[in-house]
Order: C-alpha cells, then sequence, then structure tokens
C-alpha cells in the first residue's frame, strides 16, 4: 500500500553499485479474545534474486509457536509455516532482515525484441527448467483472471512490433497516469474487475493490473512483494515506520533481457531503491502473513515497515 | 459391424418376439440379426415371462427397498433437489468374464499410468522438463496444486480410489470417456443397486453366477490401513484411525459417504470434526482429540485446508497440508490427485504410457485433441463440424459445445475464443453409445449408457477392479449426454462369473450371500465427533420444541371446532395468551373472545401450523428438526430417518385451502408420528454418549417449554382471577403437560394451583414434570466423558450446579405455596435454565469454526 514515493531517483545517494539496507517488518493482530490455536503462513524472510543478497535474516514470534517449519515453496519463495497452540490474544511477527540490493544494468527498452516475437519464442520453451519456470506465469490465476478490457488496455501499449521492454514501460507509466492511488478505495478482497473500472486503488492493484494486461497478451508476468525506500525530503529526516510492504509486476522480456521488474504505482523500473522479498502468480501466492484461527471476536492488524539504508 | 457368429435361439426366441429392437448401435442384450446374446441367456430363462403386472411388483419391491434404505442424491441449485429417491432400473447390465478380463487388464494399466504420471508431476517433473508433456498442460490448470508439490506420498501411490467412465462404439469395443480421479463417486450407490437388484431378482441372481462386491472394499480397507503412518501410535499398539471426510449434507452423495462410512466401519467426519495440533490431525471426541492416520476425502483438494488452498473454505481443516507435509496423516486420494481428471493430457497418454510403463495402451481413450497444442488446435478448427469442444480442465465449466450445430457466426465467435485461450479447450470424437435393455412403460427399450468402473490401489502396491460398476442409462434414447443430473437412470452390473468347470478350484460361494454385509469394525463411542453430540442436542430440542407447539395448537384447534367441549371458552384465554407470547400467534389475537367466529384468528392459527416463513410455527419447527436430523443422519436408524421423513410430509402445507377439523386430524396424526419418534429414541437407541445428547436435548428443552408455559399463563398472579378462570387456566396446563388423566385420579374433582403444581412441578415421577427432566440431566450429566475439548476445567461442573440449584428450590416446601415465591421461582430458572445449555455447549461443541485472520 505503498504511496508513489517523492521523487524516486534512478540510484540511491551512495552512488556506488549496491546498497545495503536494514528492514524490519512488523506485524501485529489483535484477536479481541483468546484463542485456543492459530495457524499462520508467512512469506516474509527475503528471497533468493540475482540482484540481491540476503545477509541477515531473522523472524521473532510471539507468543512463541508450539510448530516453526520453513520451506521452499514452488514458486522458489522462502515460507514459515507457524502454529501457536496455547490460549492467545495476540500474535505478532516481527522480520527483521540485512539485504544488499545491487543496480540493475542499464537498460536499452528500444533495442528489446518485438513482443510478438518474445510470445511466439514460448511456444517451443519446452525445454529443460526454465521453460516451465517462465511459462506457469502465463495463464490465469486466482486473482488475475483475463478478460476482454484487460486485453483492450494493454493493446494500447502492446501496439504492432513495439519492442517489448518499451511496451511493458509503457503499460506502468499508462496505469500510473491513468489510475488514482486511493487507499480508501480498494481492500484485499476487492476484485480485478473493479480496479479496472475504477481506475483506483493501491500498489497491489496496480501490479494485478499490470500482470494482467502482459498475460493477456500472451506474456509471463508475475507479481512481486517487497519493500521499497522511501527516500527523505532533503534536508529531513527520514520517516521510520511510516513504511508498509509493495508489490509491483515483472514481464518476461525474452531469453536476452529476462524479467523486467515494473513499478507501476511509482512509474520506475526497479533498481536498487526496491527490496524484493518474493514472487508468484498473483497476491494470493504471497501475502506476507496469512493465517486462520479458531474463535476470535473480530481482529485489529498493525503493520508497520522500516527499510533502513546503511552506511559502510 | 460383423455379425456375431454365435447364433443359437434363446428361449425367447427372436428378441422381436419381446418386442425390442435396437437401433444402428451395438446393442448389450441382442447382437445384429435381433437374437439374444449368449451371455443373457440364462438370465433371460430365470426372469421368466417378461409379464407387465410382474415385472411392475418386481419394480415396487425395488422402489420399497430404496425407499426404506434412504438411497437419495441431491441436485445443487434446487430447492426440491435434495434428497431426490435414487432412479434404478431393474435390468441388470450384464459383462460376460472373458470381456471383462479384457477391461480389467486395461484399467489397471491406467491406473498405474495416471499414479505414475502424478508421482512424475508432483515431483521430479521429468515429463514437463524433457519435453513428454508441455509444461502449460499443468500451469494452465488450476487442478495442478503447487502446495503440495514435492511432498512425497507413501509407497508414491496417490491415486488409491479411481473411476472411469466406459463407454461401448458401434464395433463392440470399449473406450474410456473421462477419469474421476479427485475423489470419485458412485461405489456406494453401485453397492446399493446390488443389494436391491438381488433381493428382488434372486433366481436369477443366483443362477447367473454374478461376481461378488465385497472382496473389493475388503481390499480398499486393507489398503486405508496400511497406508497408515507407524510413528503416530508405535508403542501403543492402537490400531490406524480412518476417516471418512465428507463436504457435508449438501453434498450432491451425501448418501453414498454416510453409506460408505457405515459401510467400510469408517468415522464419518466434517472437516470441522477435525483439528491439527503439532502437525499432527486430530478428531475433536467427546472424549477429548483422538490421532486421526488416514483420511479417505470426498472433498475437493481446493476446499482441503483454508490455509494453503481457498482462504474461503470453511468445509477443510487449517494445516492440513502441513501435516501431510510432515508424513504424519495420509490422504486417500493424495491432495492435487485430480489433476488426472485434466482432459488436456489425454491425448498424450499412449505416448506417456510407452515411456513410463513400456506397455501399449491397452484401453483406448475417446479421440481427443488439446487446443493448448499448436498441431492439434489446428485440427480442430478445420474439422469443428464432427467435434465435441469441451473444457480442458475441470474447473472450467462449461456445456460440451456440439460443433455440428453451430452456426457460422457461433463458428467463428467459438475460434475466436479458443485462439485467445487456446489451453482451455478440448476437442472429442462424437461417440455413438451402445444400448442396454430398460423396463419402461411395460415393456423393454434400448438406451445409451455409459459403465462406470471403479478401481482401488491394494495393499501391496497393484490396482484391483472392482467386478461390477455403475451403469447410467440416458431418458431418452436418442439422448447424447448420460448423466443422473439430467433425468437418467442407473443400472446394476453383473460381471458374470467364468463357466462352472472353469472355476472348480475357487473356493465355493455361499448359495445366497447377503451381499453387502458390512466389513471392519464399526467405530467405537471414543469416535462419537462433538459436532455429532452437537446435532443430536439440536435433535432433541427441535423434536420437543415441535412436541410442544403441536399440544398447543391441537389444544386451541379442538375447543375452536367445538365450543360445546366443557369450559371451552374460558379455556380458550390461556391457550390464546399463551400461543401468544410463545410468538405463535400475533398479540392482537390473543384478545379475541369470541370462540371461532374471528377468522383472523382462524387464519393466525393456520400459519402457525404449516406456514414456512413464520418463525415460530408447528412447520418452522419441523423444518429445523428435518435439518438437523439430515445432518446428523448417519447416526439415526432407518426407521428413525423414515419417522422425520414422515413428520415433514405431513407437515407440509395443504395444496388448497384446509378447513378447521381437517388441520385438527392433520395434528393428530403429526403428534403420533412425533411419539414414534420419541418412542425409537428410547427404544432403538444405544446408550452411548450420542443418545445421551439426543435426550438432554430433550430434557432442556421441556424444562424451558415448562417454565415458559407457567409464566405464559402468570402463574403465580392466578389467585387475582375468578375461581372459573384459574380452573380454566389449571386445566390447560394439566393438559399441555400430559396429566389430566393422573391428575383426575388423584384428585377427582376440584382444580386446585398447589397440587396441579407439584404434579407438573415436583413429582419426580412424572415424565413430564420438571422435577423429572431436572433428575434426568443430572443423570446424563454425570455419565459424560468428564474431559471435554473446550476450554474448561470442569465441563459439566457448571451446568451440574445449575440443575442442582434448580431442584432444590423445587424442592423447598414453601415453594410452590406463595404467588411471590412463585414468582420468584420462575424469574430465576428463565434465568438459570438457558445457561445449562450454554455451559455443554462451551464445554463439548465446537461452534467456533476456523476463519480466515
Amino acid at each position: 500500500m505503498t504511496p508513489p514515493a517523492p521523487a524516486p531517483g534512478p540510484s540511491s545517494s551512495s552512488g556506488g553499485l549496491s546498497t545495503r539496507y536494514r528492514v524490519r517488518h512488523a506485524t501485529a493482530y489483535d484477536y479481541g479474545e483468546d484463542v485456543p490455536i492459530s495457524h499462520h503462513l508467512l512469506h516474509l524472510c527475503a528471497r533468493p534474486h540475482p540482484r540481491q543478497r540476503i545477509r541477515r535474516s531473522l523472524l521473532t514470534i510471539d507468543p512463541a509457536p508450539a510448530v516453526r517449519a520453513e520451506r521452499v515453496d514452488y514458486f522458489g519463495n522462502t515460507v514459515t509455516y507457524v502454529a501457536v497452540q496455547e490460549p492467545h490474544r495476540t500474535f505478532s511477527v516481527i522480520a527483521e532482515s540485512e539485504v544488499e540490493v545491487f543496480e540493475p544494468p542499464a537498460l536499452a527498452p528500444t533495442e528489446s525484441q518485438p513482443w510478438e516475437q518474445v510470445r511466439d519464442s514460448l511456444r517451443g520453451l519446452s525445454g529443460p527448467d526454465d521453460g516451465a519456470e517462465i511459462t506457469q506465469y502465463c495463464f490465469d490465476s486466482a486473482l488475475v483472471a483475463s478478460s476482454p478490457e484487460l486485453l483492450d488496455y494493454a493493446r494500447g501499449s502492446f501496439t504492432p512490433g513495439r519492442p517489448v521492454m518499451a511496451a511493458a514501460i509503457d503499460l506502468m507509466n499508462r496505469i500510473n497516469r491513468e489510475f488514482a492511488f486511493d487507499p480508501t478505495a480498494t481492500t484485499v478482497a476487492t476484485p480485478m474487475a473493479a480496479v479496472m473500472r475504477n481506475r483506483r486503488g493501491v500498489c497491489q492493484d496496480f501490479a494485478h493490473i499490470a500482470v494482467g494486461c502482459a498475460r493477456a497478451v500472451g506474456l509471463p508476468a508475475r507479481y512481486v512483494s517487497g519493500y521499497l525506500r522511501t527516500l527523505p525530503p532533503p534536508g529531513q529526516p527520514r520517516l521510520v515506520g511510516a513504511d508498509v510492504s509493495h508489490a509491483w509486476a515483472s514481464v518476461w522480456c525474452g531469453a536476452a533481457d529476462g524479467w523486467l521488474d515494473i513499478c507501476p504505482t511509482n512509474a520506475c523500473v526497479a533498481n536498487r531503491d526496491f527490496i524484493t522479498v518474493a514472487w508468484g502468480r498473483d497476491y494470493d501466492d504471497v501475502s506476507p502473513a496469512r493465517g486462520v484461527l479458531v474463535g476470535g471476536a473480530g481482529h485489529g492488524l498493525t503493520v508497520s515497515v522500516d527499510v533502513e539504508p546503511l552506511e559502510d | 459391424m460383423p455379425p456375431v457368429p454365435f447364433t443359437q435361439g434363446s428361449l425367447f426366441g427372436e428378441a422381436d418376439a419381446i418386442g425390442y429392437g435396437s437401433g444402428q448401435v451395438y446393442d448389450e442384450m441382442v447382437n445384429g440379426q435381433g437374437r439374444l446374446r449368449p451371455h443373457w441367456q440364462t438370465f433371460m430363462s430365470t426372469l421368466g415371462p417378461l409379464d407387465a403386472e410382474q415385472m411392475a411388483q418386481r419394480w415396487e419391491e425395488a422402489r420399497r427397498l430404496l425407499h426404506q434404505n434412504g438411497v437419495t442424491y441431491n441436485i445443487y441449485g434446487d430447492p426440491n433437489g435434495m434428497e431426490r429417491p435414487w432412479p434404478l432400473d431393474m435390468m441388470p447390465l450384464l459383462l460376460p468374464a472373458h470381456e471383462w478380463k479384457a477391461i480389467e487388464s486395461g484399467l489397471i494399466q491406467r491406473a498405474s499410468l495416471l499414479n505414475a504420471i502424478l508421482t512424475d508431476l508432483y515431483g521430479p517433473q521429468t515429463l514437463t522438463r524433457y519435453g513428454r508433456l508441455p509444461p502449460s498442460v499443468i500451469h494452465a490448470d488450476p487442478g495442478f496444486r503447487r502446495a503440495v508439490h514435492g511432498i512425497r506420498v507413501p509407497n508414491d501411490v496417490h491415486l488409491h480410489f479411481y473411476a472411469v467412465d466406459l463407454a461401448r462404439a458401434p464395433d463392440g469395443r470399449w473406450w474410456v470417456l473421462s477419469d474421476r480421479t479427485q475423489a470419485p463417486s458412485g461405489s456406494g450407490y453401485a453397492l446399493e443397486n446390488r443389494a436391491v437388484i438381488a433381493k428382488v431378482l434372486p433366481d436369477s441372481f443366483r443362477h447367473c453366477q454374478v461376481e461378488r462386491l465385497t472382496g473389493f472394499f475388503d481390499t480398499f480397507k486393507e489398503t486405508l490401513l496400511s497406508i497408515a503412518p507407524r510413528n503416530g501410535g508405535a508403542g501403543s499398539g492402537r490400531a490406524p484411525r480412518v476417516v471418512l471426510l465428507t463436504p457435508g449434507p449438501y453434498n450432491e452423495t451425501y448418501f453414498e459417504h454416510v453409506y460408505l462410512a457405515r459401510y467400510l466401519g469408517l468415522t464419518l467426519v466434517e472437516g470441522a470434526d477435525l483439528t491439527v495440533r503439532d502437525r499432527t490431525v486430530y478428531l475433536k471426541t467427546l472424549s477429548g482429540l483422538e490421532q486421526v492416520d488416514v483420511i479417505l476425502r470426498r472433498l475437493d483438494a481446493d476446499f482441503a485446508d483454508p490455509l494453503e488452498m481457498r482462504a474461503d473454505s470453511s468445509l477443510g481443516v487449517a494445516g492440513l497440508i502441513e501435516a501431510v507435509r510432515a508424513g504424519n496423516v495420509v490422504m486417500a486420494n493424495a491432495l492435487g490427485s485430480g489433476l488426472m481428471e485434466s482432459m488436456a493430457m489425454k491425448s498424450s497418454l499412449p505416448t506417456l504410457c510407452r515411456h513410463l510403463l513400456g506397455e501399449e495402451l491397452r484401453l483406448p481413450g475417446v479421440a481427443s485433441w488439446w487446443c493448448g497444442n499448436d498441431a492439434e488446435r489446428a485440427y480442430v478448427i478445420d474439422h469443428l463440424d464432427g467435434l465435441v469442444i469441451k473444457p480442458a480442465f475441470p474447473s472450467l465449466s462449461f456445456e460440451p459445445i456440439f460443433g455440428a450445430q453451430l452456426s457460422a457466426a457461433e463458428r467463428s465467435a467459438l475460434v475466436e475464443r479458443i485462439k485467445r485461450r487456446p489451453w482451455y479447450f478440448v476437442a472429442q470424437e462424437q461417440m455413438a453409445l451402445s444400448t442396454a435393455p430398460v423396463w419402461q412403460d411395460g415393456r423393454l427399450q434400448p438406451r445409451p449408457l455409459v459403465l462406470r468402473v471403479f478401481l482401488c490401489a491394494t495393499p501391496s502396491g497393484g490396482y484391483a477392479v472392482m467386478p461390477g460398476g455403475l451403469t447410467r442409462v440416458s431418458s431418452e434414447s436418442g439422448r447424447l449426454v448420460v448423466s443422473m443430473q439430467s433425468g437418467g437412470g442407473s443400472k446394476d452390473t453383473w460381471i458374470l462369473a467364468p463357466r462352472r468347470a472353469d472355476v472348480a478350484s475357487t473356493q465355493p460361494r455361499p448359495a445366497l450371500a447377503a451381499e453387502p454385509t458390512a466389513s471392519g469394525a464399526r467405530p467405537s463411542a471414543n469416535d462419537l465427533p462433538s459436532r455429532v453430540a452437537d446435532g443430536l442436542y439440536w435433535l432433541g430440542r427441535y423434536a420437543e420444541r415441535a412436541e410442544g407447539a403441536l399440544r398447543l395448537l391441537r389444544a386451541t384447534q379442538s375447543r375452536l371446532i367445538d365450543s360445546n367441549m366443557p369450559g371451552a371458552t374460558l379455556q380458550l384465554r390461556p391457550l390464546l395468551d399463551l400461543l401468544s407470547s410463545l410468538g405463535m400467534i400475533p398479540a392482537e389475537m390473543a384478545r379475541v373472545t369470541e370462540s371461532g367466529a374471528n377468522r383472523g384468528l382462524r387464519e393466525a392459527l393456520h400459519a402457525a401450523v404449516i406456514d414456512p416463513d413464520h418463525p415460530n410455527s408447528l412447520r418452522s419447527q419441523v423444518l429445523r428438526l428435518h435439518r438437523t436430523a439430515y445432518s446428523v443422519r448417519d447416526r439415526l436408524s432407518m426407521d428413525m430417518w423414515r419417522v422425520v421423513s414422515a413428520i415433514d410430509r405431513q407437515t407440509q402445507p395443504p395444496k388448497g385451502r384446509m378447513d378447521a377439523a381437517s388441520l385438527l386430524l392433520r395434528l393428530d396424526d403429526v403428534m403420533i408420528t412425533l411419539a414414534a419418534f420419541s418412542g425409537l429414541e428410547q427404544e432403538s437407541m444405544t446408550r452411548g454418549a450420542g443418545w445421551r445428547f439426543l435426550d438432554i436435548g430433550r430434557r432442556i428443552e421441556r424444562s424451558l417449554h415448562m417454565v415458559a408455559l407457567m409464566r405464559g399463563v402468570h402463574i403465580a398472579d392466578l389467585d387475582r382471577e375468578d375461581e372459573p378462570m384459574q380452573a380454566a387456566t389449571l386445566s390447560v396446563l394439566l393438559e399441555l403437560g400430559e396429566s389430566v388423566m393422573t391428575y383426575r385420579a388423584r384428585h377427582l374433582t376440584s382444580v386446585l394451583r398447589t397440587p396441579v403444581l407439584d404434579l407438573l412441578l415436583g413429582e419426580e415421577a412424572n415424565p413430564r414434570a420438571l422435577a423429572f427432566q431436572l433428575a434426568a440431566l443430572d443423570r446424563h450429566m454425570r455419565a459424560l466423558p468428564s474431559q471435554g475439548v473446550g476450554t474448561g476445567a470442569d465441563p459439566t461442573g457448571g451446568a451440574l450446579a445449575i440443575v442442582a440449584a434448580a431442584r432444590n428450590s423445587l424442592e423447598r416446601t414453601d415453594a410452590l405455596a406463595s404467588s411471590e415465591a412463585l414468582r420468584t421461582l420462575f424469574d430465576t430458572l428463565a434465568m438459570s435454565l438457558p445457561d445449562v445449555s450454554n455451559f455443554l455447549a462451551h464445554a463439548y461443541f465446537s461452534h467456533a469454526f476456523a476463519r480466515s485472520a
């Protein structure tokens, strides 16, 4: 739900090739009354990524869970199963990590392949390993179903013969321009069709729209959840605790260019300011904390995210 | 079609003689020359002449048996679709041993193949990595469950129970129409069909040497026990616990879930009955948590676990997949097995069979083309006319589209749809189904059929085929679609054993095997799930509530009809007061004094009996009773269920208007049926915890009702009324409390408050008295398991204390003497007694369903 960053610069202040961050993501539930048992599925530990190195990662859970099991899911994300089995009224998870993010190579969007070629190249892509890993992001998923409306919208950017990266970036810019950032407009449960109709939403919605548009024209696209470093206005201290988790989209641009991460919320291609936690077909695959409990009287939820750059 | 060489005439000569003509397709009973096929001859000769009257009698018998056994199915989305009677044709489908052998070996190969594909796709995925299958075949399919990828299942068996729909082509070969690998239904109906037909046609059944079905289910039960993880019970020596997980009474084949659970000796559970702790699945029983080792699931994987699958599922168990992952519980079928229902993979099966098993596919599948494959799509678009277009994946549903029936515009629209999302479409060749004889309109008529055959994994890692199946026939001769949901029928399927000479070495069969018989042990008393205890408790309450409402309505109605009844006019007043205070008629109706004259009152009473939209009408109570009984149907005897159905029928709104006299007669009928229900409760239920909860429900409801009656007639202020009104009120109470006779025998004439209250409240020997209910509650609660699954330290302590206090207050000598004492007594009881219910609920029932957070 991160609002557009005030002035997302192309690189961070340190000017080097990478930035190290300390990330603290705290999630706290208040169930209103004691619940005897709760189960949780957490996507809170940042996944490995070619442009990102995890130097330290720690989950602190309160109350201490009876069961805690970590595994890697189908998409390569780290997922943690947690069960609290004694009566508890609150549940909190603090995910702390130190992550180093590298600046992506400079892009040459207009020199990428025409998008139709990328689309058609997928047909033969059944070969070892990568084929399936890439093509699985072509299809409808729980929260992103293709529709004529999405296809129409996508065609505004994916014009015949246009280089795929240029088209994806144009799509990103159009969503940024034509959709209003409005945290009151949607919830996690708002269907994508409603977002399309009302042209309002938050970063998760925009990421879904971008993913859906790319898939509508036949390109694999995934939903990425993570954090964004919010740059402080000049002369002011960085706001701590104001941040929340962020989401953007990643579009497959062919074997030569690979995945291109686009952030419609901020109209920028992901750079060193973006910390990736997990990716999947849509939010449903990677929601940071999903839980099921027995009983409870409604719940309050507090989330805070601090993304603090570390000086070397 | 080549003529069948066998031309020996049957005992009945040509098929024409019995007026049975088959068409251009293959007929199961007669050959191309209209002669009976050899394997039908014994059957037809034992059937005797096809006398319409005798056949009608047999049909009546079959219907009676089906009704008696409560064989039903439900149709989703149809308010009248609950509990449809099961349509069964009397004529079985006969298949000879040699033909069955070929089918059997083909099906066993197919089961092994599908299992091998599942093992690969949920494991190393070599098939998609190395080009044997396009990856999109799994990735486009919502039925591919990423959450369970990588989970090892015992012995690599994903598919424990499997069903195949077969159809016979005009050339006489059997073809596979579709595979059922998620949670196949129909085997219980096949068992029930057998039970009925073996009784209706005993001679034919005996002489035809029909293969028995029980062995197959014994094998399946053994398999279920054999896959139990051993770590849970190590050293404890306990037998593995296998449960059947059902989505619940509203599922279309719920009857079968109940039936199979009984037949296999498994506990029938719903998701809410299970809980996961320490990555282990437990059954919530009255005596605490009992570990579950194997889950035979009739629930689609999508709904199995709200944590990892659909979050909106209230049918599943949170943490279930993690328990499977940890190896502490085994699902049958494994989660994700539904993938093999995909039509997209069918065209690849011959190659996959060669690759994975090194064999040719023995049983052909109906030719199909998956549009997700470029070459196959091109073929489909060029040959639309001869094809049927279907969804590639079972989770997408649209009606089959017959290419030949499309207009030019529809055709190009379809091609456009296919091109946009090709992977969602398959095309199949249209197949002419074989026909079998159905008894209809007094004669045999050929009807198209589809045969569903069932397989189970064996403990040694192979597959066994049920020697029989569920044959479904279409309702009309020309129909291309065979479906129970669209009015078709079913048949028993007889696999004829090889001729006697061939089976000399096998074990002799019992001459009259009472088939089917239940196998395996009954679930123990510890297996009473809390949800079922809750259901039985409410069943008792609703039955008693209906009875209370009924007595009140009947007493009122009889006085309205017959104002000559002694005291009728005066007694109407307290009765109407009660009806109004219990919310059965509007308050202004209670003020009517002229008996019988008021039309509005009559209509209000009519509504209080039969209006299903009136929340406190008798009909509403009966609907609650029926619904609750339905939810615990597996715990009720067949007779109890029939009585519940009868109560439901008797309270259905009449077609036209009903006059007051016939309404009264109707109420009398319902009274007797309700009495039959309580009689069965007392006389045909084992005194286990289940019965106790039912009786607790009844006792609590009767206590609350008695208190409500006393307060409704303002018993404490009764001395303010004149003497005739006092007597009228007390007489009404005696009648509603079924105690008129007893009172008269003791007190003859005068009706006085203290002796009436003694009889209705304090008299522990009177089964209608409050003291009787309290004593019973005390007894029951002391006999309940001491450890509930709730959080309370002493589950029944609170409830017992309330009951004890209530009994004490009744025993005090002055309790019923003064108006003041009475007021205090009933105010206290009205406050405290409902808490008995709350305490029990807290201790034993888990009303709190899992929810997402």
